[in-house]
């Protein structure tokens, strides 16, 4: 056991750490709160940061070197993101394409499409979203319907993609479409999808916290080149699936540091509005205990990565700890707050550190998302613990 | 940066599984639970110390084996999954104090060979927590009651807390038995009338509680280990409604967060390990979380072992229980939960 970061690794947090405490000018939760910002100079202040980050070496860090990466590893590209986060940085703009196009064009794509793809994709000049999910294919994802027909050089796109992060602004979109109706998981095709594309529209969806962040996506006859099949006809759902396995960091480490911070935020503030009695520590002491053993899954994801191990089901666990912890969480949060904690961040009452309202609303989204907790339990009993299928 | 255990590591824990597995079957713990008032065989203790478990962490001149918080972490989780009855956690501490303490080389040599058991009595009551302490000192004599000392009956020395300090008190005891739930575990209340040397300031005991925590995490986490694999071989094998039980989701799921829970207990356990032996300044609230955190987990996935079992889980006959009422004992004692939990909030400043 040797949980030491090593020297190359504590230089590079420490290099890091200093370029970020130059770069992030003002904290994005300070931005937020800036009453002159809105859903569109927030979006543009994004693409300009990740335009620095770019500039400074820190995007695609565990790209090769040609594709604009840095050849680093998922340790790197964790300490980065557990970095970003202790600096709170703005989020980064073009994450989707970041963190699932750009790995599967690296792997599976032409020289052509990440010649074309990748250059504006780390300059945040296009913007991607992740065109996955239907109405009756969330987790059952094999199941989806959206179609593509191949007619001469082009295929023709009939169907329809649903909760779409970032579809209402993002200027591409890469979909998985069935180009095989009669198999199941060999049928399904990556298809890369300009969303000016005529016959593609994009709509707005109302998400809980009030905002439109995501949204659904139809397709229309739209006619999409060959060129922008990545890898061989029917093999879609490989694709999707190793992409989706190289996401995983130890992202533990990243929720545990802005978790300790919220925590302080949080003690900071019973203390303020004078709740400080025994009920109210237990509560808090509970949170900090439970981030703590977050943390320690953290530490030793990052370690087995160093160590050159590729995390399994662990990434299983670690999604279902954090996912169901920051619901505890913001939960807790806003009972601890009383009705203050209920008030919305536009609201000049309203507690300054942390946006408890919408973080609470926003947690119910994370046990949904990228593989529902139930989901994630299936796997965990099927490939941890193999127990024995249902039939 | 690395995880896993290190090739002596490893060597001890597959040495330490075997030869537990070996000689405490949890077939001999029924019997010895029953039919030895000691609660623990004198002569299985003794080859305890042959194996060198029991100096694990002493220097060398006591024979001990100069080894860290994560070896002791290692061998700890190994007594759990075997459910050794027995003080040997209690021992443990009680060397680490004295070893703190300095001097007293020949206790310590018999500490670690077996001859000699020392335990640490400092519960001031048997249900409050913070009860004033009843120890009188004066003129090297100590005076007073202690509640949930443990194996006193055993011991040939107890070392004595007290808000002025700890002391050294040889026996003989007056002891007064305290049954628990847990039959691998013996308390006793000790009245004291004793010559006492006093061996260390108040402080010195304060600062081995992360230790003490860490510890009792690791045994806590090897508690809940074995009893989920237990239960993982049944649901796969036990049929109902023509299908192994662990095919049911209602099953798979509740599994899926009771493995979720041991693997993050031997996350927070190891890393805290980690951090004593390395002076890390996270180590105070490291100790405290893994004890809080097990403590829960292990109480839950201890039940649900039962549960899953249905009928025959509410066997004696079956020795499950074992796992449950030491999980209790480990929760309860060695800082219990609210304990930590203050501990964690201090640690983290808040
Ligand atoms: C904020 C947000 C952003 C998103 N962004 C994107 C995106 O950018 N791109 C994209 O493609 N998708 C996105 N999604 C969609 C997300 O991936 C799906 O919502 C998710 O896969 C669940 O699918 P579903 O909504 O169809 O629910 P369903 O699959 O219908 O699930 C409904 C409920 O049933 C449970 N359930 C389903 N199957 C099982 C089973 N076998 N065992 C036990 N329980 C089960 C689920 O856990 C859930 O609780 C986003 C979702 C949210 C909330």
């Amino acid at each position: 056991m040797d949980l030491h970061l090593s020297e190359r690794h504590l230089r590079f947090r420490d290099e890091l750490r200093a370029w970020l405490e130059k770069n992030v000018v003002r904290p994005w939760r300070e931005e937020l709160r800036d009453p002159t910002a809105s859903e569109d100079s927030l979006i543009e202040l994004r693409r300009a940061w990740q335009k620095k980050l770019h500039a400074g070496g820190y995007l695609g860090l565990d790209w090769p070197k040609e594709w604009g990466g840095r050849g680093a590893t998922a340790v790197e590209k964790s300490i980065f993101e557990a970095e970003l986060v202790r600096a709170d940085a703005p989020p980064i703009l073009n994450f989707l394409g970041l963190s699932l196009l750009g790995p599967a064009l690296i792997h599976h794509g032409s020289e052509e499409q990440r010649r074309r793809f990748i250059p504006p994709m780390l300059s945040a000049d296009e913007i991607w979203c992740q065109g996955f999910s239907e109405p009756g294919a969330g987790s059952d994802l094999a199941s989806l319907k959206t179609a593509a027909r191949l007619e001469g050089d082009e295929f023709v796109v009939n169907g329809q993609k649903v909760w779409t992060t970032y579809g209402p602004w993002a200027d591409w979109i890469f979909v998985l479409a069935r180009t095989d109706a009669k198999n199941r998981y060999g049928g399904i095709s990556f298809i890369l999808v300009e969303l000016r594309t005529p016959g593609v529209t994009v709509r707005p969806l109302r998400q809980i916290t009030g905002e439109s962040e995501f949204g659904e996506v139809f397709f229309e006859d739209a006619r999409v080149p060959r060129a922008n099949l990545v890898g061989q006809i029917g093999e879609g759902w490989k694709i999707a699936m190793t992409v989706l396995a190289y996401e995983r960091g130890a992202t533990a480490l990243a929720y545990s540091t802005r978790y300790s911070r919220d925590l302080a935020a949080l003690a900071h503030a019973c203390r303020e509005v004078g709740r400080t009695g025994p009920a109210v520590r237990e509560k808090l002491a509970r949170l900090v205990v439970e981030n703590e053993v977050m943390r320690a899954n953290g530490v030793r994801m990052l370690a087995n990565l160093a160590d050159g191990k590729i995390p399994g089901p662990e990434a299983s666990m670690e999604k279902l700890f954090w996912s169901e912890f920051d619901k505890r969480f913001r939960d807790t949060a806003i009972d601890l707050l009383g009705p203050g904690g209920l008030l919305l961040r536009s609201c000049s009452e309203a507690r300054p550190e942390v946006d408890w309202a919408r973080e609470f609303l926003w947690s119910r989204a994370e046990t949904i998302f990228s593989g529902s907790s139930e989901v994630q339990r299936n796997i965990l009993a099927k490939r941890a613990l193999s127990l024995p299928q249902e039939g | 940066m690395r995880f896993e255990l290190s090739d002596d590591q490893r060597l001890l824990r597959d040495s330490a599984r075997d030869f537990l597995a070996a000689e405490f079957p949890l077939e001999e713990t029924q019997r010895v639970v029953e039919h030895d008032p000691r609660g623990f065989d004198p002569a299985a203790w003794a080859r305890l110390g042959e194996m060198g478990y029991l100096g694990l962490t002493l220097p060398a001149e006591v024979g001990g084996q100069q080894l860290g918080a994560v070896e002791l972490a290692i061998v700890l989780e190994e007594m759990g999954r075997a459910c050794v009855p027995g003080p040997y956690l209690d021992v443990a501490l009680a060397a680490a104090l004295l070893a703190a303490a300095g001097g007293r080389e020949r206790l310590l040599a018999e500490i670690a060979s077996g001859k000699a058991i020392v335990t640490i009595a400092r519960q001031d009551a048997a249900f409050a927590g913070e009860a004033p302490c009843g120890i009188e000192t004066a003129n090297g004599k100590l005076r007073g009651r202690k509640y949930f000392v443990p194996f006193a009956a055993e011991a040939q020395a107890l070392l004595v807390t007290t808000p002025g300090g700890v002391y050294r008190t040889d026996a003989p005891f007056a002891v007064t038995p305290l049954p628990t739930l847990d039959p691998t575990q013996r308390f006793a209340r000790v009245d004291f009338d004793h010559v006492a040397e006093r061996m260390a300031a108040a402080d010195v005991v304060a600062g081995l509680e992360p230790l003490a925590a860490a510890a009792a995490a690791a045994m806590l986490l090897g508690v809940m280990s074995r009893a989920f694999e237990i239960t993982l071989d049944y649901v796969k094998t036990r049929q109902a409604f023509g299908r192994p039980i662990g095919s049911f989701q209602a099953l798979q799921h509740r599994l899926a967060d009771a493995l979720l829970r041991v693997e993050s207990t031997r996350s927070a356990v190891y890393r805290a390990a980690w951090c004593l032996d390395n002076a890390d300044p996270d180590a105070a609230l490291a100790a405290a979380s893994a004890k809080a955190y097990a403590g829960d987990a292990a109480r839950l996935v201890c039940g649900e072992s039962i549960q899953m079992h249905g009928g025959i889980g509410f066997t004696w006959e079956l020795g499950l229980h074992f796992f449950l009422k030491r999980a209790k004992t480990l929760e309860s004692h060695y800082g219990s939960t609210e304990v930590q939990l203050e501990r964690a909030l201090a640690a983290a400043g808040l």
